[in-house]
Parts: structure tokens; sequence; C-alpha cells
């Protein structure tokens, strides 16, 4: 068991982790320097005199993460109300014809916000809708297809936005906004999240009949 | 045009927020103060027994932008990274429908030159359509001659420091002669905050009290992005006015009215061309908050 354990941490130290860098400071005097490590853990350890023991190891610098269970993602979360200096729930919306451009843009968007600090909530994409043009023919009534339009459209939504880096990320995310992209900035209510869901007919008339 | 990183930001951001903390710009907050935390009721008590004995007058500015219209020019490297990455992107693609229909068009014609072609022999119908592909990709090709582009570049427009449209591919900024004391000078739109008003409020009425009023501008946000503080000379100075803080918003231009006098003493200018008209010592403050793409 050990041997596959030191085999597994070689292999660790050959993918250059980061953490292996870190580790020999603390393992010197794993319970006094690195007490918010799990320091039981180390201690348990300590009777490993090997010099590389615990290279690798990172699972216990995360932060514990609970599992979420299916059913959390059709419950909206909160929707944070705004207060004197911050706004609330914001949803930042990216809409072009361009599929690869919006999704650059939001992606850029995204990592500027995690830069800045901002605490980014949920980034979704909302369906995609086709729209056909359809021109007269020259001679004759019938119509034609010239061309199909889709047009893309993706959601960033902010948690809390503080006012004072609101004008720095306005202007900042206006002033590389690509051509052809349409930006809008809106605060985040039920019904945007009520209409991201499937209409259910059946369901809406068993409803009407009940409280009937 | 890369974003400010996380360090450069954060340093304006605390100088910025220290200032902050010194000079008077609670007034801002006024209306929405709800005194919750026990720092804000402190600044509240603060504020009322300075308001009365301070020796700063307050202005408000507006930094009104109007933004890039076209996408800048790419640097030679990245033209040529550019194009790298389209020809390993076509050499890797595989073909459209409308490619395949016209190999198939092709390959079609050429049994149908042979001899011993039996058109009831095709699997599918398509012989029998009459417009082939090529004709539709020749009626596409036509339509697209017929579409003439506007000129990216005009540098007649240009080279006028009062149109709107100069410069597409650069933001630009209002700049106004205004009088200050005793002489004119060249700098953002401002007017005095009088009591009663939000400093937000001042800023718009600073863009509307322009000569050539007919900006439709999007403010940015409710609180300042920049101050600049101007003490009078000591000649000037009296016990209740030393000098004037002037408080910067930023905003977006959305539209113009075409009505805009053109002789009215205003200039749209670049960052980078603002050195030559406005005082140094502004220009420094100013330049701060200002972004380049």
């Amino acid at each position: 068991m050990n041997f596959v354990f030191r085999k597994l941490q070689a292999s660790f130290t050959q993918q250059a982790f980061v953490f292996s860098q870190t580790l020999p400071v603390c393992r010197a005097a794993p319970s006094v320097q690195c007490p918010t490590w799990g320091a039981a853990f180390v201690n348990e350890r300590q009777h490993h005199s090997m010099p590389t023991h615990e290279i690798g190891r990172w699972k216990h610098l995360m932060k514990k993460r609970v599992q979420k269970k299916k059913k959390d993602r059709f419950q909206m979360k909160p929707i944070v109300a705004s207060t004197d200096s911050a706004y609330g729930t914001l949803n930042v919306q990216v809409s072009g014809y361009d599929m690869a451009l919006v999704e650059h843009y939001t992606q850029y968007i995204h990592n500027l916000c995690n830069r800045l600090g901002i605490n980014v909530g949920l980034c979704y994409a909302l369906p995609t809708k086709t729209m056909e043009v359809m021109l007269m023919q020259e001679k004759g009534t019938k119509m034609y297809v010239d061309a199909v339009l889709k047009t893309h459209e993706r959601v960033v939504q902010l948690r809390s936005l503080d006012t004072m880096l609101c004008p720095i990320l306005m202007d900042v995310v206006l002033k590389n906004q690509p051509e052809g992209v349409k930006l809008s900035v809106k605060e985040f209510t039920e019904e945007d999240f009520k209409g991201r869901f499937k209409e259910r007919p059946e369901m809406r008339e068993l409803m009407s009949q009940i409280n009937y | 045009m890369a974003a400010p990183c996380g360090g450069a930001v954060g340093r304006p951001l605390c100088q910025f927020l220290s200032c902050l903390s010194r000079t008077a710009v609670r007034y801002t907050w006024r209306r929405q103060f709800s005194a919750t935390s026990l720092c804000r009721t402190t600044l509240q008590t603060q504020r009322v027994t300075e308001r009365e004995g301070s020796p700063w007058t307050l202005m408000a500015a507006v930094c009104l932008q109007r933004l890039p219209v076209i996408s800048a020019d790419c640097h030679p490297v990245e033209q040529r990274f550019r194009e790298l990455t389209r020809q390993m992107e076509l050499e890797k693609s595989l073909f459209s429908d409308h490619e395949l229909r016209l190999l198939e068009d092709a390959e079609r014609m050429n049994r149908k030159q042979t001899g011993s072609y039996d058109s009831d022999e095709e699997d599918d119908n398509r012989g029998q359509d009459i417009v082939l592909a090529q004709d539709l990709e020749d009626s596409w090709e036509q339509k697209l001659k017929k579409f003439q582009p506007a000129p990216r570049v005009k540098a007649d427009v240009d080279e006028d420091l009062t149109s709107v449209e100069r410069c597409l591919a650069d933001s630009l900024v209002l700049l106004a002669e205004q009088q200050v004391g005793s002489e004119k000078l060249w700098l953002l739109p401002q007017a005095e905050w009088q009591e009663g008003d939000t400093l937000r409020q001042t800023a718009e009425r600073a863009l509307a009290s322009l000569p050539a009023a007919g900006f439709s501008a999007t403010f940015l946000s409710n609180a300042p992005c920049g101050v600049y503080k101007y003490k009078l000379p000591k000649a000037a100075r009296t016990d209740s006015l030393v000098g004037t803080k002037v408080f910067f918003f930023k905003a977006v231009l959305s539209a113009m009215s075409p009505s805009a006098a053109s002789n009215a003493p205003l200039m749209w200018l670049k960052k980078s061309e603002m050195q030559r008209f406005v005082k140094p010592a502004y220009t420094m403050k100013v330049e701060r908050f200002i972004l380049d793409p």
C-alpha cells in the first residue's frame, strides 16, 4: 500500500504540481506551522521519514464542497437585495449572431469579474433563436428563404456589484465590446428565472382544474 | 485592450477610497443613507459639523466618452497570427453542406459527359434540380459585389477636433472651454455643487448647461471615479475659501442630436491628445481614470 502511495506521489511531482513547492516549507514542523491545513492528518503521518513524503497532496487545501443535490438546480438562489453601496443581483446579457464572438466575449467578462473580485453567481446560455429572412421573388409572388440568422444569447449573473467598481467594470466591458455583439445589464427578477423553463400546458390545465 | 489586472485596479482604488474618506463625498450618499453600521453614524455627525465650516467649494464634472465604433486595426504580429490560425482552421475543417453539393454537382456533370449515362440510375433526385449550387454561388458573389462598406478611416474628419465622428477606432473624451476664475481653460465640463443636489445631479446639470447641448448620455454610476483638488494661490485664499474640489463622473454618449452648433467651444480628444490643451496638473489626475483601449 505504501509502495502504491509513493508511486502516486512520484507521478504528481512529475506533473510539477504547485503545492509541491510549498509543502516542504511546512513539513519541517507540521504540527506548528500549518495548523489550518488539517494538522491532525499531518501528525498521523509523522512516522514517515522520507523527505518527499506528501508531495502532491492537495485535496486538504481546498474548502469542503457540499455535494449539490440535483434538485437544487431548479430552485432559484435568493436574489440579493441592493444596499446603499452595492447593486443587487444583476444579469449581464450578451447576444449576437456570431457564436464565437458571443462566447469569447462572455468568457472575457467572466474572467474580468473574477479578477476584479466580483462575485459571479451563474453563467448560463439562453436557447438559440432562429430567424429566417424571406425575400419576395423578383417576378412572382412567392417568398423564398434568403438567409437563416441565429441569435445566440449568454448571461452572466453577478451576485452583488459594488458601486465603486461599477464604472470601472462597465467602462472596460463597453470599450472591449466587439462589433455585432449587444450588451445589456439588467436586474435579475423572478420572471427571468421562470422564463428559462419550458411551458407545461397539461400541468397548467390540471392546476386550473384543481383551483376551479 | 487587456483588462487591468487586479493589482493595478486595486492600487488606484484604495488611493481613491482613502482620498474620498477625507473629502466631503458623503454628500453624494446623503439621500441613500440608512446609517446601519457604527462607522456610518460617526460619519454623519462629523458631516454636520464640517459642512458649516468647510473651506472648499465643491464642483462636479462629467467625463463624457464616445466609445469606439469600429475595432482597432491589428498589430502586424496579430495580423500574421490571425492568418496562420485561419489557415490552420481551414485545413482542419470539414466540408459544409453547400460545398458537398458543389462537389456532387461537378461529379454529376462529369458523368453526364460520358456516353453511358442513365439519369434513372441516380439515387437521389438531385439531377432534376434546375438551379445548381454553382449558380447559387455566382448569384451570391454578385450580391456581395454590389455591397459597398463605408470607409474605416476618413483622414479629413480625423483632423477636425470638434467632430464626434473622428477616430472611430478610439474612444474620445469631451472637453469644453470654461471660464475658471479669470482665465478660460479647457477642461471637462463642470458645474458647482448646490445645496439639495447630489453630486451626480450636479454633473448632469454640467452636461446639460453646455452651450451645444444635445448629448444624451448614460451615467455609469452614482459614485465618482476621480477627484481633483485645486488650492487657490496664497494671495486669494481666505479663511472660508481655500480652494475647489472637483469630482468626476463617468458617462457614455448614447446619442447626439445633429443640431449641435459647430462653433461651440467643444472638443473631442483622444487621451494622448489631451496634454496639448489641458494643464499638466489636471491632466495627471484625469488621466488616471480614463482607460485607453
